[in-house]
């Protein structure tokens, strides 16, 4: 069968509102210090070796500097001192960043080392109340992954909303 | 060197967010659209005209908005819009009348259409009780709506089937002609199915000067499988002779509507009234409806046709229409919308063969309606292009320039070797060219960045004429420069200054009727607003005639405030004390006014200005008027720095703060205070070291390499001899301050980028930019440094006092880096 | 409209539908001829020759004098929609419209409904 259709020509694009991308249940893990933890992967735009980091004076501790990736200035954190694990600042060849988008600029997360990617099942996520009560906001969970490794799970978004 | 994350590559922001951001950007250039036409209408109206096109684009715009906000479940703006397009929609049928009353309805519901979009966006609350009173208001005049007119119509000889088929706007058009005296005329047009939206375009391009098409009807007869005759209605002021004579062609007869009662219609005969000369391009091919019918064109359009006509298709492609820089001229002149091969599958009469008659056809075909075609091209030729996407490519840039940097190393090192001496000018050559096409493409962005200040302007226009009104005070706009062009970023930050200087200027500024009548002047007060360019920058000026200001006044008012004390009073010269109205919290109003005392004061507006790297200045006469002068950098992507070097680590400093460099010793030093000053050329000039400034402690580059580049060692010192240093005076109005430095590095142009959110602690930078090596060179924002350290000078004493040497709270401590050997 | 109509759902109210689109009203008489369509759907404000005028024109031709017409509306006023009708017009569908309600206005006119039980 054939339909014609006769009607103005809308001349403006039509918006169409986009799907909600499905949620991933893959986390990367890393390491600081003796540590491991994981963050959804969905997060990362990039990992990187570190590049040159300019100190930015008057900046917040936690804050390494910035650099330039690509033309665009990231400001690179380091994880361990924002986690207050140590006052030290290290680096070398293991050391990553994990380049994310956070709250309106990108942000590099320095961290001492990349493991792997997992896929966790929900079975294998436990609550942060195991840790105890009263735990920071950022920590989302536990990960226990087949094969005996213990992540710690984190959101980002607490890390950078102020 | 870059790992990507399997095919995660979730950037933050969702596909979601992105279609509601430019749901926004789409809703707000509709609604300053739809500002603009309000504007035109309110223009026309005033001269007791009536154009009925710009009721419709009216109509469109808030039909649109109506979509829009729809699809988006905008609750608030979606019915806003739906009763905003009954009222449109009343009116364009006529139904009711576009009197003063119903336009401010229509100016207030794009006020709170901004207000809705701001909300939406979190910067206010929503408008909500305001929304109410005008969908109440808008009420209020639908139930004022009257019937159509009287049955002119059926005073005139029409086919009763024609009259059937007519939409009720289009009768609406057809009566509001007719009752203005307008004559009716019929056209037959015998149309090549193949050709006919070429031809079309032609005929209504030449129709439209003389008057309006109310609608088009095939008449079924006369046509077979690749041709159809149509009848066109057309209301017009001109004769017969001369509507034949813009139409003409082989295939299309005219004949005028007789009346009934044989009469011949009252205007039919009488000359065109003067042409209206509202500047809308518009103009030209539209047609008025009511009594500014638009009269014969004076406009080249038909001249040119006559000539071209005359000339045959060879003219066309000399007599080219102004320029439109990506239409291209097509075969046999200019075609309009027709694609030179016709429509697919269909025959293609007359043009196929390419003879000397078709391509005169053609070439008709396509210039009277290039006028039309460009007007409508540079509409559709535009794209909407987010800034952070220029911002991307202008990093490329950034990129290709380092880029650049190696191949001029690299180039240099060919030319010393022996070996390659053969191939050295080849490098050469391709290195120049290089640099100088990457220099176009840099200034092809900037360009692509720059907006007319128009924007900003239209939206002025609206405001003083609210103002105005509330205020019963005459004031007419005066614009000049519109179309001086501005970095895109800029524009949208110069509003709220350029509004609030607006607000003062009427508020404070022009006298009300009474007193400007007392005082001698025109009771229409003027407000001139006037923007060129000079140089690398945009001087904009906002000029009122009215009553000046006082520097008397001003110096009381800031005497009583404690703004300055008596003392300082006494030493002030006119203009000085002119320059008082930009410290916080003055005023010369004990009550808050409506208008301009709400809170935000001229010092807002200077910081907002400076802000920008612009600088305000005031000059005003007792009784004559005020002028502020707002200088702007014309673009806030690139920028001219000194790079310098403190305690190892570089830095840039805008070199439009640096008023000299000169070599320092601390013998040059005394202290005044506790501070530390010099005298220069007899004037005491406070210093600030900066590596005190920004507790830069040791020698460091201050860049965090991980691979085993070779570590930069500091400048050896001879012993015996201090290490030289440098005190650069920058200055940002009229303060100044020396800053010392240890070494200079030279000149450069930088892409300056902002910082992250997360350094926003980092007072007294600016931005930073890609040195060329892969380094990034932090910005220093010379205004807010001076600031703090002229602001400091009283506290900054206590406060050293108290705490003793200070150990470095923020940055990295270079000490633990070294400790935990991480530096590899 | 295309999405509607050649949705499967509209393929089990009334077969397969193959979908051509005009821009104007002069665009649909263009088309008219070239083609055997079996059900036309037309907007009463359209640039050119308008709505009602493109259904008086249908109406006059040998072709399509029966051919089961749709209005669809888009800023049409109530007098234009009934002037349509009496002009030829089969049916009405105000927008915004459901999707069903345009297969089942579609489907009917072309006398191919069936219960739903059947698809």
């Amino acid at each position: 069968m054939k339909a014609l259709v006769s009607r103005r020509g809308e001349g403006r694009s039509a918006l169409q509102r986009a799907d909600e991308l499905g949620k991933r249940a893959e986390y990367l893990a890393f390491m600081l210090g003796t540590e491991a933890y994981a963050i959804q992967i969905g997060n990362i735009v990039e990992i990187l070796k570190p590049l040159p980091i300019t100190e930015v004076p008057r900046a917040d501790p936690e804050v390494v500097g910035v650099m330039s990736v690509r033309g665009r200035l990231v400001t690179v954190v380091d994880l361990k001192r924002r986690f207050r694990l140590t006052r030290s600042f290290t680096m070398d060849k293991k050391s990553r960043i994990l380049l994310v988008d956070a709250a309106d600029e990108l942000i590099g997360l320095l961290v001492d080392e990349v493991l792997q990617v997992y896929r966790l099942a929900e079975s294998e996520v436990e609550p942060p109340q195991v840790l105890g009560t009263e735990q920071p906001p950022h920590v989302v969970g536990i990960g226990r992954p087949a094969g005996g490794a213990v992540l710690l799970l984190l959101d980002l978004a607490p890390l950078f909303l102020d | 060197m870059a790992e990507n994350v399997g095919g995660g590559g979730g950037r933050g922001e969702s596909a979601g967010d992105k279609a509601r951001e430019e749901f926004f950007s789409e809703a707000q250039e509709i609604v300053d659209g739809l500002s603009r036409d309000l504007l035109a209408l309110d223009d026309v109206c005033r001269r007791g005209g009536s154009d009925a096109e710009l009721v419709n684009d009216v109509f469109r715009a808030v039909h649109t908005l109506k979509g829009l906000s729809g699809l988006f479940g905008a609750a608030m703006m979606s019915g806003l819009s739906h009763e905003l397009e009954n009222l449109l929609d009343d009116l364009r049928l006529g139904r009711i009348e576009l009197t003063s009353q119903v336009l401010d309805l229509l100016f207030q519901s794009v006020e709170l259409y901004g207000r809705i979009l701001a909300a939406a966006k979190g910067d206010a609350p929503e408008p909500a009780p305001e929304v109410k009173a005008l969908l109440a208001a808008l009420g209020q005049v639908a139930q004022q709506k009257g019937g159509g007119g009287g049955s002119v119509v059926a005073q005139y000889e029409l086919d009763p089937g024609l009259l059937g088929v007519l939409t009720e706007y289009e009768e609406h058009r057809l009566r509001t002609n007719l009752q203005a005296g307008l004559s009716l005329y019929r056209m037959r047009v015998q149309f090549q199915l193949a050709t006919i939206d070429s031809a079309l375009d032609d005929l209504k391009a030449k129709t439209r000067p003389h008057g309006e098409i109310i609608t088009f009807l095939p008449t079924g007869e006369g046509g077979d499988a690749e041709s159809v005759e149509l009848e066109i209605l057309v209301a017009s002021r001109a004769n017969l002779g001369v509507l034949r004579g813009a139409v003409a062609g082989p295939n299309i007869s005219v004949e005028e509507v007789r009346r009934r009662d044989g009469a011949s219609n009252p205007l039919a005969s009488i000359p065109p009234p003067p042409l209206d000369d509202r500047s809308r391009e518009r103009d030209q091919t539209d047609p008025y409806g009511g009594v500014s019918m638009s009269p014969p064109t004076t406009s080249g359009g038909d001249a040119l046709l006559d000539e071209i006509n005359a000339a045959g298709a060879g003219a066309t492609r000399t007599s080219a229409p102004p320029p439109a820089p990506s239409f291209p001229p097509g075969p046999g002149g200019q075609l309009g919308t027709f694609p030179p091969g016709g429509i697919p599958g269909m025959p293609v009469p007359g043009i196929a063969a390419g003879g000397a008659g078709a391509a005169a056809q053609g070439a008709s075909g396509g210039s009277g309606a290039t006028q039309r075609e460009l007007t409508l091209r540079s509409v559709t030729q535009t794209v909407r292009v987010d800034i952070r996407k220029l911002d991307h490519l202008m990093n490329i840039v950034g990129e290709l320039a380092i880029v650049r940097g190696v191949v001029a190393r690299l180039s240099e090192r060919v030319r010393l070797d022996p070996d390659l001496k053969e191939i050295a000018p080849d490098l050469h050559r391709l290195h120049r060219s290089f640099d100088r096409h990457l220099a176009q493409m840099q200034n092809g962005i900037l360009e692509v960045r720059m907006v007319p200040l128009g924007q900003v302007f239209d939206k002025l226009a609206r405001i003083v004429r609210q103002i105005s009104r509330e205020h019963d005070k005459q004031v007419n706009l005066v614009i000049t420069g519109a179309e001086t062009e501005i970095d895109k970023l800029i524009v949208e930050e110069l509003s709220d200054p350029l509004m609030h200087m607006i607000r003062n200027a009427i508020d404070h500024g022009i006298e009300d009727k009474d007193e400007r009548m007392r005082v001698g002047k025109p009771a229409v007060g003027t407000i001139a607003l006037n923007a060129f360019q000079k140089g690398n920058h945009v001087v904009l000026e906002i000029e009122d005639d009215g009553k000046g200001m006082d520097p008397k006044v001003i110096l009381a008012a800031a005497l009583r405030r404690g703004l300055v004390t008596e003392s300082e009073a006494r030493e002030m010269s006119d203009k000085e004390v002119l320059t008082l109205v930009f410290q916080p919290g003055f005023t010369t109003r004990d009550d808050v006014t409506a208008l301009s005392g709400r809170g935000v004061g001229m010092d807002i507006v200077k910081t907002n200005i400076s802000k920008l790297g612009g600088v305000v200045d005031i000059s005003s006469e007792v009784g004559i008027g005020t002028k502020m002068t707002i200088t702007l950098p014309i673009t806030l992507a690139i920028i001219s720095v000194l790079m310098l070097e403190v305690a190892g680590r570089t830095f840039c400093m805008p070199l439009a703060s640096v008023e000299e460099a000169i070599v320092f010793d601390d013998a040059m030093i005394k202290t005044f205070e506790g501070r530390e000053v010099m005298t220069q050329r007899g004037a005491t000039l406070p210093i600030a070291r900066l590596a005190k400034l920004f507790q830069l402690e040791g020698w460091r580059p201050g860049v965090w390499i991980n691979e085993s580049a070779p570590t930069p060692k500091p400048p050896e010192v001879r012993p015996g001899r201090k290490a030289k240093s440098y005190c650069v005076v920058a200055t940002v109005a009229d303060r100044r301050v020396g800053f010392i430095v240890d070494r200079l590095v030279g000149q450069q142009d930088i892409v300056i980028k902002a910082l992250g959110k997360s350094l926003k602690k980092a007072r007294g930078l600016a931005g930073a930019t890609e040195l060329g090596d892969q380094r990034v060179g932090l910005v220093l924002d010379a205004a807010a440094l001076i600031n703090e350290v002229l602001a400091s000078s009283t506290e900054g004493r206590i406060a050293g006092a108290l705490e003793g040497p200070r150990s470095p709270k923020t940055g990295i401590d270079p000490r633990d880096a070294r400790s935990d050997g991480g530096m590899s | 409209m295309r999405a509607i109509l050649e949705d499967p759902a509209s393929a089990a109210a009334m077969g397969a539908v193959e979908v051509t689109e005009a821009q104007s009203g002069f665009d649909a008489m263009r088309l008219l001829p070239r083609a055997r369509y079996d059900l036309i759907i037309t907007d009463i404000n359209m640039p050119d020759v308008n709505g009602l005028e493109l259904i008086h024109f249908i109406r006059k031709s040998e072709q399509y004098r029966t051919t089961p017409l749709v209005i669809i509306s888009t800023q049409a006023t109530e007098r234009d929609v009934e002037r349509g009708r009496k002009l030829g017009a089969d049916a009405y569908v105000p927008k915004p419209f459901a999707p069903e309600l345009m297969r089942e206005t579609c489907a009917r006119l072309l006398g191919t409904a069936r219960p739903v039980s059947d698809g």
